[in-house]
């Protein structure tokens, strides 16, 4: 990998390398250079991830011919290929690396979405949302235990907004999180769900499910499992994968037509959970 | 389908409404938001499904969120105990299942 | 282009978490967690996240401004702690050192807090010192 690094800025393949170093026992994201080549040996691949592509979008937004290799796990690969579709990035000038990430015994190819969260404590699974429930598993609930513990989740919030700034394919001008009209101003929690579920919905065909935000939260709101459930919606209703499928998503204006049909009113049978 | 006014506007309504009935029922908000074409000329149509309509959101009861934006965390942790039917630190028969399918 | 990511510490309260820096051409253009570090762990607060807004904010203060006829003039250093000095002196005259409260920020070193306090107790002559993090 070092060698090959090396080889690309030398023959000015690319201009800079994004990738780790470690720097006083701590692995940090570190930009490599040809005019600093001999830092190359220090290259690592560090199990603390970071949005490097968001700091190669930086970087091209600012120089727009600029070459830029990465360090690439498979989350990384897949926020890339959105950042391509919805054109942050040009993919003949990122040339990513790809590694595999967060090994593990339980699957050979792992990637971070099969990495082990960490225990959760016994209040919050009396209380709030399991950080390591698969959606399917939470649905068991009941419909107004679901509600309860979203409910009590959300309202930790302390609008940070590091979900939305640490996130790789977040790139708008324009937030609508930051919306006075849509959220109100000065207040916490947040209006309760709505900022986290404009959210939600605006990472549809967007999220990666690379659990940065969930990582970055410092109030422990299980987003990944909200946002693995969108997914898991754009999969089974838009046959849609994000961060594979080569074209933009299905709620791109101008998007594919649709064979859906409006669902009847069920008068009975509210509760499916 | 097809024949809205904005083209391809109500395409992307029902995609957009599809993916929030389905992230809201995840949340606990079961139909509550539905979605029907109704022409400018179907009259008797529209009466119906709005009455329809009425009639199912009556039987839901009103809005269970403003119980939880006013009273903060006390009101979750109340309707938890509710719904659960005893206090949340006392149970020890209740997660419905075992968390984490990891594979 | 340069890009470096220079980590740092949080300078808005006392807790002290690790932030990283994205420096490109010398410009600071964005705020990311230190993941590594022991106090915050990936996560910050709003103030810790926009921590690259204030520093080329163009409402930053330069320089020391002098309130002038409901105007603020600016001023240099000398006049301004010439003029704040003199005010101190007045009303610690007329009312007494009890009158005059030092208040002192996490965003300074201890050893600037120190010295905050040596000069309410041993110059102004009063307790009345208090910490914005005084939670």
């Amino acid at each position: 990998m070092q060698q090959k690094v090396k080889q690309w800025l030398e023959d000015g393949t690319i201009d800079v390398f994004l990738g780790y170093k470690k720097m006083d026992n701590h692995s940090l994201p570190h930009c490599f250079t040809q005019a600093r080549i001999e830092e190359v040996d220090d290259l690592v691949i560090s199990l603390d991830r970071y949005p490097l592509e968001k700091i190669a979008a930086h970087m091209t937004a600012l120089k727009p011919d600029l070459n830029v290799g990465m360090l690439a796990r498979d989350c990384n690969q897949r926020a890339l290929n959105v950042l391509y579709i919805w054109n942050q990035l040009n993919p003949d000038q990122i040339h990513p690396i790809n590694v595999n990430c967060c090994p593990s015994p339980l699957k050979e190819q792992a990637d971070c979405s099969y990495l082990k969260p960490a225990a959760v404590g016994g209040y919050k699974r009396e209380e709030g949302v399991d950080n390591t429930f698969q959606p399917e598993a939470f649905h068991e609930y009941g419909q107004e235990e679901r509600l309860a513990r979203w409910m009590y989740e959300f309202q930790k919030c302390i609008k940070c907004y590091g979900c939305r700034n640490i996130c790789p394919v977040c790139f708008c001008k324009e937030c609508s999180l930051e919306h006075g009209d849509l959220i109100g101003n000065g207040a916490l929690p947040p209006e309760v769900p709505v900022f986290h579920l404009i959210r939600a919905v605006h990472m549809a065909g967007r999220c990666i499910d690379c659990g940065l935000c969930e990582d970055a939260c410092p109030m422990d709101i299980p987003l990944r499992l909200l946002y693995r459930k969108v997914n898991e919606i754009v999969t089974q209703v838009f046959d849609y994968k994000t961060g594979t499928s080569a074209t933009q998503s299905p709620f791109n204006i101008l998007g594919d037509t649709v064979t859906l049909e409006p669902k009847p009113i069920q008068l009975s049978g509210t509760d499916n959970g | 389908m097809g024949d809205c006014h904005y083209l391809y506007g109500n395409y992307m309504t029902i995609k957009r409404i599809t993916f929030l009935q389905e992230l809201l029922a995840f949340l606990g908000l079961e139909g509550r938001v539905h979605l029907a074409w109704i022409s400018s000329a179907e009259a008797q149509k529209f009466v119906q499904v709005v009455t329809d309509f009425t009639e199912k959101i009556r039987a839901l009861g009103p809005n269970p969120l403003p119980a939880f934006s006013h009273n903060k965390k006390a009101a979750a942790s109340e309707i938890l105990k509710t719904v659960m039917g005893h206090t949340p630190e006392s149970t020890a028969e209740k997660p419905p299942h075992q968390a984490g399918h990891l594979q | 282009m340069e890009c470096k990511l220079v980590p740092s510490i949080c300078s808005y309260c006392g807790t002290g978490c690790g932030v990283l820096f994205e420096v490109i051409d010398d410009n600071i253009v964005n705020t990311l967690p230190m993941k590594t570090h022991p106090v915050n762990e990936g996560k910050l607060c709003i103030k810790g996240w926009n921590l690259h807004e204030h520093v080329n904010s163009f409402m930053r203060l330069k320089q020391p401004l002098i309130k002038t006829f409901g105007r603020f003039i600016k001023a240099d250093w000398d006049e301004a702690i010439g003029l704040a000095a003199d005010r101190f002196r007045n009303i610690i005259d007329q009312y007494g050192p009890d009158s005059v409260g030092v208040l002192v920020s996490a965003k300074i070193t201890n050893e600037e807090n120190y010295l905050a306090q040596k000069f309410a107790r041993a110059v102004i002559g009063t307790n009345n010192v208090d910490h914005c993090a005084r939670l």
